[in-house]
């Protein structure tokens, strides 16, 4: 079953995510090491968390002994897309054994979902209202896997990569270290950005999140971004409505 | 390891999976709401934009005044690359030399 046809397909769709991976987890592990994490617990929670962002979140809170409730809190909150994400899956995996779900479930990440969530729905528009793609579970899954277990696989590498690539750095190079994670993060949502709402709440917090964290270090940026996108997503909903 | 360190990363690793997995034991057939859908997608924007003012700008709870100005500086020619290039990846990478350059000089 992992590797089937459905897998191999899998395999081969997930090029593009692996090639966006490679230098995001490269700058992940290069950032863990300008924060002074240990190899092993950098690859450990890219193994573990499996999420660039709150990775990312969390690298230097982790690194300055900030309080773990902080840190768990950023966790969840940043990962919180996942559940509309698995949620959009979940039909396409019908009867398919719930210890094979709860194994690929840990591969679900953002741009793992969205490849295999758009061919599923061809696939269901293609059968039309006659067919039933809740029979292909199984191999709805093993595409996924096929996707998943990759990706994941180019991430953990990634960054035990980018670790030992900053470790053979030489001094005068920490300014890198210190940019090239916020730096990336901040050009993705740039390249991302399609709506206003989006660009005007990410502007806000950008700009909110120095005084707020100068207020209260441990829970003024978290607070201010919270109140910042929930402002914009009660603006937005009010104006879609009039 | 830390054993501090390493408890923190299994309750983030814990979360993270009980956020993937809960969905596909619990809520097969159920779907998300387009409106939570949206404000999740604006939660981690905000949350992201926060992390990379807060993290270029402050350490601990100190502003760099020094570095400030030339980081963001930086960040506008990463940002402006990536959008002209649509690649986040070649803006990161131009934002980076600017950077070290930028402190290269200051060290002067």
């Amino acid at each position: 079953m992992l590797f089937s046809k459905s897998f191999r397909q899998g395999v081969r769709a997930a090029v593009p995510v692996w090639i966006a991976f490679i230098p995001s987890s490269f700058a992940l592990g290069m950032a863990a090491k300008g924060y002074g994490l240990r190899l092993e617990e950098i690859v450990l929670m890219s193994a573990l968390v499996y999420a660039g962002p709150a990775q990312y979140a969390v690298v230097e809170p982790l690194a300055m002994g900030k309080p773990a409730l902080q840190i768990i809190i950023a966790t969840v909150l940043m990962n919180l897309r996942f559940l509309p994400m698995s949620a959009s899956m979940a039909p396409y995996f019908r009867r398919v054994k719930w210890t094979r779900l709860l194994w690929a479930s840990h591969f679900i990440s953002a741009s793992s979902f969205v490849l295999p969530y758009v061919r599923f729905q061809q696939e269901e528009q293609e059968s039309g209202p006659g067919g039933n793609t809740s029979e292909k579970g199984d191999e709805h899954l093993s595409f996924f896997l096929g996707i998943g277990m990759t990706a994941f696989s180019v991430w953990v590498a990634g960054t035990a990569v980018g670790y030992w690539a900053a470790l053979s750095m030489p001094p005068g190079f920490e300014e890198a270290f210190k940019f090239i994670l916020p730096g990336y993060f901040a050009c993705i949502i740039a390249v991302e950005l399609r709506e206003r709402t989006a660009t005007a709440i990410c502007i806000l917090s950008f700009l909110a999140a120095v005084p707020a964290a100068l207020w209260n270090a441990d829970w003024g940026w978290m607070l201010t971004a919270i109140a910042v996108a929930t402002f914009g997503w009660r603006f937005n909903e009010w104006r879609r409505r009039v | 390891m830390a054993p501090a360190r390493l408890t923190i990363i299994v309750g983030m690793g814990l979360v993270s999976y009980a956020l993937r997995a809960a969905p596909q034991l619990l809520l097969t057939g159920w779907s998300f709401p387009a409106a939570w859908d949206r404000y999740l997608r604006y939660l981690a924007y905000a949350l992201v934009a926060s992390i990379v003012s807060t993290t270029l700008l402050l350490s601990g709870t100190r502003l760099e005044v020094a570095a400030a100005p030339r980081r963001m500086f930086s960040l506008a020619i990463a940002v402006a690359v990536a959008m002209l290039t649509r690649n986040a990846a070649v803006g990161m990478f131009t934002g980076t030399v600017v950077a070290l350059l930028l402190s290269w000089f200051a060290a002067v």
